[in-house]
């Protein structure tokens, strides 16, 4: 049995015995989804990262957790990666509309989507037109400079992503830089509600989480002071 | 933050395989670094540059979690209430970390299943220093500061590194870091400054700890193969000797100001050439503790994994049918 200094380790009963060589399965961390977080009330939605979860209500739980534990925060949306499609990545000084497909007249090809299991199927491409039954709404977020994080522009009505993105470019694409753009469908976001806002009361009771709580030049000062 | 940037498996041979990479997409890759753009996951990267930041970053996503063990160990014993509440909430963020980290290497194609799973099989390193124990508090009060301290200067090089989901990342964990380490810094001042008995406590742990502390940045850089390329790819962002050096400058007189001495007869600064001269590390030991027969290996290992076994049957439960695998997006 492996013996620990912890004595919560010990009560394992640990066998220490070199152990079979064991393999996840596919899928034992759960499919993934992208959060974004508002810092404050009325700034703009803006990426944080993903997190891995069997289903939104758990990926709600878990970023509310991973992302505003520590800072502040006044909303929360999640949605499920396979649900974002994104454009091509350009330069820090280029636009991203810029490689969509002109579109002129009818079907038009979906934006160079790179990143797996996020371009519209082909079946989804569509006809730029306004006000066409079917259409739904998107929420559009861009990138301003690499190594920075996506952040919501707006949301648009488009029948299909690529479609999103041809209207997007009409109403942002004279934003610039624009690095890259994502997509997506905007009954696939789980949102934090309005009424809910309590949720995000700090605790400002745990100074002891806080670097400022920790007097440590003080103590040094009086220690110096005695042995001087 | 609990990384330290010196992978501890280096590819041991010089071949880089850049041969076999198209030339002009190479070209447009490092100009675009030369030009201080950061890569983002869906664009094109040399293989060694994929394989060396997956490497990276796991190594620090598994620091993070192993890293939280010797720590976590002293939340039930630590002494007073207010201090068990701080250090859970310290061994909280740590945790939180390796998710963060996690996410950022899986966007370069290796999969969290893979990357536990090779954790587990004691196939991946960490940072060596967590295969030694923390058999009192005061040697929990050592890695809070020292090893905390150890790894920011990592990390706050790293942040400046190309790659645009690891420097995302980083940016995170530096700014809870700011905690961790005047928290570190407080309890090992406290001890310091306390009765006869917590100061002897608090120097015996120091004892202890130096000589891994001193091996936490990894070997000399001149032991290492790929060190220039991948410093141009702003993969490495400063040399082993760099960190150390800018370590021993920070900290060293910290540590002597509150009385404490360090173990070491030849640890003093060159004011000529500014650099910090030491008794050389045992890199025999520290080879031979990375690759298992250290006093602490097998518990860790066999910890993670008991962790990991006795939660499967919940994530089974949980899991969708419907669910396919996307690689994250940033």
């Amino acid at each position: 049995m492996i013996q620990s200094h912890d004595p919560r380790m010990n009560r394992l009963g640990l066998s220490d015995a070199p152990a079979a060589a064991v393999a996840k399965e596919a899928l034992d961390q759960f499919g993934t989804y992208e959060v974004f977080h508002q810092k404050k009330e009325g700034a703009p939605y803006v990426y944080v990262g993903p997190v891995h979860a069997p289903e939104a209500d758990v990926a709600f739980l878990f970023a509310k957790e991973q992302y505003s534990r520590r800072f502040a925060c006044t909303g929360l949306w999640v949605v499920p990666t396979a649900a974002i499609t994104v454009t091509a990545y350009v330069g820090d000084q280029e636009s991203a509309y810029d490689t969509l497909p002109l579109v002129t007249s009818h079907k038009e090809p979906a934006p160079d989507a790179s990143s797996p299991g996020t371009s519209a199927p082909a079946a989804e491409r569509t006809v730029v037109e306004a006000g066409e039954a079917g259409e739904t709404d998107y929420d559009i977020f861009h990138l301003k400079k690499r190594g920075k994080a996506h952040q919501h522009v707006g949301q648009v009505r488009a029948s299909s992503p690529g479609h999103a993105l041809q209207v997007a470019k009409a109403a942002f694409g004279e934003q610039r830089p624009v690095v890259n753009v994502w997509a997506a469908r905007s009954a696939d976001f789980l949102r934090s509600d309005a009424e809910d806002r309590d949720i995000w009361a700090t605790t400002p009771e745990k100074k002891y989480r806080d670097a400022i709580a920790y007097k440590v030049q003080d103590r040094i000062e009086k220690f110096k002071a005695e042995n001087s | 933050m609990y990384g330290s940037a010196s992978t501890h498996d280096l590819p041991t041979t010089a071949a880089t395989g850049l041969e076999n990479e198209d030339p002009i997409l190479l070209a447009e890759f490092e100009a675009r670094i030369a030009r201080g753009e950061k890569i983002e996951p869906n664009d094109w990267m040399p293989a060694l540059y994929r394989k060396q930041l997956i490497r990276m970053i796991e190594q620090h996503a598994h620091s993070e979690i192993i890293g939280s063990l010797p720590e976590g160990t002293w939340i039930t014993r630590a002494p007073g209430f207010r201090r068990k509440m701080a250090q859970m909430a310290k061994v909280q963020d740590e945790v939180g970390h390796a998710q963060l980290l996690y996410s950022a290497a899986e966007t370069l194609g290796k999969t969290r299943e893979q990357m536990l799973t090779d954790l587990i099989n004691g196939k991946s390193k960490y940072s060596n220093v967590f295969n030694y124990p923390t058999p009192t508090w005061a040697d929990s009060n050592v890695i809070s500061w020292l090893i905390d301290a150890g790894a920011i200067v990592n990390q706050l090089a790293n942040a400046k590194g190309s790659y645009g989901p690891y420097c995302r990342a980083l940016d995170r964990i530096c700014a809870e870091e700011a905690f961790h380490l005047k928290y570190g810094h407080d309890a090992v001042v406290h001890m310091a400054t306390g009765t006869p008995i917590q100061r002897q406590m608090m120097q015996a742990a120091l004892n202890r700890w130096w000589p891994a502390i001193m091996t936490f940045f990894g070997p000399s850089d001149k032991m290492s193969v790929h060190t220039e390329i991948l410093m141009r790819w702003k993969v490495k962002m400063a040399s082993n000797d760099e960190c150390r050096n800018q370590f021993l400058d920070m900290y060293v007189p910290k540590i002597w100001e509150i009385g404490l001495t360090l173990p070491d007869p030849n640890l003093r600064k060159n004011e000529e050439t500014g650099q910090w001269e030491f008794t050389e590390p045992d890199w025999e030991d520290f080879k031979r503790v990375i690759n298992g027969d250290g006093p602490c290996n097998a518990e860790r290992i066999a910890v993670r994994r008991a962790a990991e076994e006795n939660g499967a049957w919940v994530r089974r439960a949980l899991r969708t049918p419907k669910t396919q695998y996307v690689r994250p997006l940033a």
